[in-house]
């Protein structure tokens, strides 16, 4: 209320106020749809898990992709978005903006990289059961999310200035953070999923 | 701001429009092809096909203008401004890429009036090869063909008939905003709807796909690539449905004008509130069983199927907690325009306010967790089956709320009986038999003989067609003249009405006996005794879909023939979208006008007028 | 009672309403009594099911008719007169009548769940919708292991669903495979319904059966035959091409007697085919389905 009444039209900080508190909500609101998605996906996973039909939850010889590597791409996923994160707080200086975003990119780039090669060469067969079907479609429809996210951290170094930018040091930048934050908490909930319960 | 030096002036410049758009599809859809025949792990081409399908639309987005931003940003180049409405004029913007929500409403409007043409098609050739028993007039095959298209293009009007045209068009006005808070999400969720209408005809060139709308595995792992065609198409429907959500919860949310409280609130946005939630939490849920559907057909894992460690029970239970909520998806904004109209024209406040949100809510709430009641016979969890039948009659308790608040509004009123009235009441009647015969099914002994007969399928068509078809046209004949600009006949509307009314109970009624009397839905042969009355009901049908003509007649008539213009508030009413000019400015509100009093105030000694549109300094109304 | 205060304005029209709504709601209820419920009798889950209905009926009989002619009530009585547009009275709500309104549909609505929770809970529809008696499979049929056939007083039939038509087998006479539906009256059977390929659904509509035919599920349904007669099989889950003439009217309930010659005729006929049919199982993996073909 206090933003809607503080000024009239022209007034170009009361709009770019606007405008941040509806690019908050929306953020809220997609990350609120995007956990019914992934709940989708962990509920096939315990679901068919349980079942276990025909004995083929994982086929024989199915085992699931090494815990090292997994673990690598989550952490990198964590550091992303923890890099991205500090540097887009509003209280960071340009410096730490125009520092950390680059950084975050690379690691982005870096985790569709490794979980990429991964689903390349996972050691199992799609057709051997529940599992395997279920660790190719969440982890392909998580690194999809976030490849997307990474797209958008690459159009915002772009976008950062010299000066340390007009665009993504406004406040929707810090909401993309928490895009980021979301992501990689999934990935680690399916970590432990895909990994640790199997 | 100082605008940074490196930041280029450069833009991308391509004309933006629905051609651009066709003629980057179809280069789109044979790339997607070749890539997926390429890379496909399958010799059968449906990895190509739904590549071919993804790529074309975006393609054809891309070609509408939609990658421009993204793009611009990322080559770091000075992002193009929301488009200034007021450049926005011509026939032509209806074929661009437009982020006033005015104009989307518009598109919406045609679009699916037009689909819902092929729908309607679609249903008078099912009932033509119902005028025999055997499947002499229409082949089995080509008859579940149909089925299938009729149904998910019909599932995909109604997701956004109300939502729309309507939604997109009023909300912003009721709520005295000058734009929606996402205007390209608004726009994407438009422009994903003809692509996904487009391929889910396609569909007809593989034969057409044999599930129906609810595509259950493993006979949709068997089909043809037409299925593919419901994959993407149903995929794209769930992104307009959550783009279009987020957009309308974040504009009601935070784009209301000064004094604009959540007991101002008119009921229409209620109910576009209400429907997005469901939309926004319920699609996501659609999207990922689709996405498992996929990789089922194209990479051969198997989430579904039984013998290699999946269950079709999981595609069920994923689709139908989608399905569930999505149908109330449908009727939310119906039970939104019927207690926003009749409060109206009764001329009276809108009896219990509170009480009529609360029901709203109500339903929303409930429908999250009814999903299983289309499971009763299918072996899932029958411990579980007295909750979901409690859950399901539990329904019944926020729906009749609404009727109470409408019948309260009613009691003792100055009926004024115009169209859109008489067709609030045609939802009424029809909405009850609706919810009546829907107790019938969720009822476990009872659903064991109903379940995948007749009787479900005219007890669906009674709560859609009835009831959403019906507020649709209450809407339509309340709305449009502030819309388009130009009074519907009511004389032929008051025909429109009682020609539809008669027809679509003439037709519908009958099915439920149809159903009790062994019936099962979607079959083209059926016993030879039910011959009378299913020919009955199919000229019946044919009389409905006559009196849709009427209508369509009527529209284009007074859109396009009629030379004088609508009044600006031709009913007197109260509410905001009633007090800006017709037709309205670009900008809705010159001033982001002040609210004061409640859009029912009707015979309220000294009541307000709704809002002062000398407008408030200081306010930004979404700039 | 002090807290409903009935208006001066409201009485006459209150009072037209109730007359005209009880002396409707008796008529609708007594015609509603008078219509044969369908599935009939056949079977003892069938007449629960149809008593059901008629309960619902009548219920459903004195709302509908409520709601109607008060908007009927209100189309006429409350309709403007004059030319010039009047407001009504500001009536903005009326806290025990809506209070009311909701305690008495939720009444109705925990009545009519409770209702329907006992009729499942009680042995006859219980078994009508499956819930597991002498079960081979976990019930709701995922996978499980059990005893498999037995001497139990229910007769267990496997009703196996296919691209598109059903087959029985009998696992009380060795498993033998038959094409259409033999039971005997008054004794209690055991469904358990499966499917080689896709989802069907088995509805023998005037036993009073529907349930489907999941791969790789032992789906259970209990029923009890209490009339000879035949009934129709029909497919209620779309299947297919076909799925509209997956039908069978040459179901039977005959007398323990002519069900006893007729199995044993029939394990005669099929011996040689019951050597190679897979030996009864709670359900069947053929081989791995086409995908997307
Ligand atoms: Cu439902
Ligand atoms: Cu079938």
């Amino acid at each position: 209320m206090a933003v809607r009444t503080r000024a009239y039209e022209a007034d170009a900080a009361a709009v770019a106020a606007l405008d941040t508190r509806l690019v908050g909500i929306g953020t809220w609101l997609a990350l609120a749809a995007d956990i019914f998605f992934f709940a989708a996906w962990w509920f096939a996973f315990f679901y068919l898990r349980a079942l276990n039909n025909n004995q083929a939850w994982k086929a024989q010889g199915v085992a699931p992709p090494s815990r090292g590597y997994g673990a690598v791409v989550v952490v990198l996923a964590l550091a992303t978005a923890v890099a991205y994160f500090v540097g887009s707080r509003p209280a960071a200086g340009a410096f730490l903006f125009r520092l950390l975003t680059p950084v975050a990119l690379v690691f982005g780039l870096a985790t569709c990289l490794f979980q990429g090669y991964e689903l390349w060469h996972l050691g199992f067969g799609l057709t051997e059961g529940g599992y395997p079907s279920v660790f190719a479609g969440l982890s392909t429809a998580w690194v999809i999310q976030f490849g997307l996210a990474t797209a958008w951290l690459a159009s915002i170094v772009t976008q950062a200035g010299p000066a340390g930018d007009t665009v993504a040091r406004r406040q929707p930048a810090s909401f993309f953070a928490w895009i980021l934050l979301f992501l990689a908490a999934i990935g680690i909930v399916n970590y432990i999923l895909l990994y640790l319960v199997a | 701001m100082v605008v940074p030096e490196r930041v280029s002036e450069r833009r991308l410049s391509i004309p933006n429009n629905a051609i651009t758009g066709i003629l980057f599809a179809i280069p789109g859809y044979f790339a997607g092809v070749w890539l997926g025949t390429l890379f496909g792990l399958n010799d059968d081409q449906n990895t190509g096909v739904i590549l071919g399908y993804i790529f074309a639309t975006v393609a054809f987005l891309a070609g509408v203008g939609f990658l421009n931003y993204p793009f611009e940003r990322l080559f770091g180049w000075r992002v193009s401004p929301l488009t200034d409405p007021d450049e926005n004029r011509g026939v032509g913007r209806f074929f661009r890429l437009s982020l006033d929500h005015k104009v989307i409403g518009l598109q919406y409007l045609v679009t699916i009036l037009i689909m819902l043409l092929f729908g309607g098609i679609g249903a008078m050739m099912i009932r033509t090869s119902l005028l025999v028993p055997d499947s002499s007039i229409t082949p089995s095959g080509n008859y579940i063909s149909l089925i299938g298209l009729h149904s998910v293009m019909m599932i995909f009007i109604t997701s956004a008939v109300i939502v729309g045209p309507f939604g997109n068009y009023l909300v912003p006005l009721m709520i005295g905003a000058r734009r929606m808070a996402f205007p390209r999400l608004e726009a994407l969720s438009f422009w994903v709807v003809p692509p996904a209408a487009v391929i889910l005809a396609a569909a007809t060139f593989w034969g057409g796909f044999p599930t129906g709308w609810t595509g259950y595995p493993p006979l949709s792992e068997q089909a043809s690539q037409a299925m593919d065609s419901y994959i993407v198409g149903f995929a794209l429907i769930a992104v307009a449905l959550v783009t279009s959500a987020i957009n309308m919860l974040a504009t009601i949310i935070g784009l209301r004008a000064p004094g604009m409280t959540w007991t101002r609130l008119p009921m229409f946005v209620w109910g576009i509130f209400t429907t997005s939630i469901l939309g926004l939490l319920a699609a996501p849920v659609l999207a990922a069983a689709l996405f498992m559907l996929t990789l089922d057909r194209t990479t051969q894992t198997s989430f579904f199927l039984a013998s290699n460690g999946g269950s079709n029970y999981l595609w069920e239970n994923l689709f139908w907690f989608f399905g569930h909520p999505e149908v109330y998806i449908f009727i939310l904004p119906a039970f939104g325009i019927i207690m926003e109209i009749v409060p109206h024209f009764a001329r009276k406040p809108l009896w219990g306010y509170r009480t009529g949100v609360v029901g709203l809510f109500g339903v929303m709430l409930l429908s999250f967790f009814v999903w299983q009641h289309h499971l009763f016979v299918s072996g899932i969890a029958p411990v579980l089956r007295p909750f979901y039948m409690l859950s399901t009659e539990l329904i019944s308790i926020p729906t009749g709320i609404i009727f109470l608040v409408t019948l309260g509004t009613l009691w003792r009123a100055r009926v004024w009986f115009t169209v859109p009235m008489l067709f609030c009441m045609g939802f009424l009647f029809n909405f009850l038999i609706g919810g009546v015969s829907g107790v019938y099914l969720s009822d476990v002994p009872t659903d064991v003989t109903l379940h995948g007969s007749y009787f479900s399928m005219a007890h669906f068509h009674y709560t859609i067609m009835g009831g959403e078809i019906f507020a649709l046209m209450a809407a339509a004949y309340y709305w449009l003249p502030k819309m388009t600009g130009k009074m519907l006949s009511p004389t032929i509307g008051r025909i429109h009405f009682w020609w539809m009314f008669i027809a679509f109970n003439s037709t519908f009624f009958p099915l439920f006996i149809v159903g009790l009397l062994n019936m099962p839905r979607r079959v083209s042969s059926y016993d030879p005794a039910l011959v009378g009355l299913n020919r009955w009901v199919t000229i019946s049908a044919y009389f409905l879909f006559g009196s849709m003509v009427l209508f369509a007649a009527n529209l284009i008539y007074s859109w396009f023939f009629v030379a004088r213009p609508a009044l600006a508030n031709p009913w007197h009413a109260r509410s905001l979208e009633w007090q800006v000019p017709t037709p309205v400015p670009a900008r809705n509100f010159e001033r982001v006008p002040l609210v004061v009093a409640g859009p029912y105030d009707y015979g309220i000694p000294n009541a307000r007028p709704v809002a002062d549109l000398g407008g408030v300094v200081g306010a930004t109304g979404g700039g | 009672m002090g807290v409903f205060r009935i208006e001066e304005a409201d009485r006459p029209h209150l009072l037209r309403l109730l007359i005209i709504w009880v002396v409707l709601s008796i008529v609708g209820i007594l015609a509603a009594l008078q219509i044969h419920y369908p599935p009939y009798d056949q079977s003892v889950q069938g007449l629960d099911q149809s008593r059901t209905l008629a309960l619902l009926t009548v219920l459903a009989t004195p709302v509908f008719i409520g709601v109607v002619i008060m908007v009927l009530y209100s189309a006429i009585y409350f309709r403007r007169t004059t030319t010039e547009l009047v407001d009504g009275p500001p009536m903005l709500g009326n806290t025990p009548v809506q209070i009311a309104w909701i305690a008495i549909s939720a009444v109705l609505v925990l009545f009519l769940a409770v209702f329907g929770i006992v009729t499942l809970a009680s042995s006859n529809v219980a078994q009508a919708v499956g819930t597991p008696g002498r079960s081979i499979g976990q019930s709701g049929g995922q996978t499980g292991s059990g005893t498999i056939g037995g001497t139990g007083p229910e007769l267990q039939v496997q009703v196996v669903a296919q691209q598109w038509y059903f087959t029985y087998r009998y696992a009380d006479y060795g498993g033998v495979e038959t094409t259409h539906l033999y039971l005997p009256v008054d004794r209690p059977v055991e469904l358990h319904v499966t499917s080689l390929d896709i989802i069907h659904s088995f509805w023998a509509y005037q036993l009073g059966v529907k349930a489907d035919a999941n791969p790789g599920v032992d789906n259970i349904f209990h029923v009890t035959a209490q009339k000879t007669g035949s009934f129709q099989v029909r497919c209620a889950e779309l299947c297919g091409l076909w799925h509209g003439h997956m039908a069978d009217s040459e179901g039977q309930v005959v007398s323990q007697s002519e069900f006893d010659t007729w199995i044993a005729q029939q394990q005669k006929d099929y011996e040689v085919i019951s050597k190679a049919v897979p030996s009864y199982a709670p359900f069947y993996f053929p081989e791995p389905l086409l995908k997307a073909g």
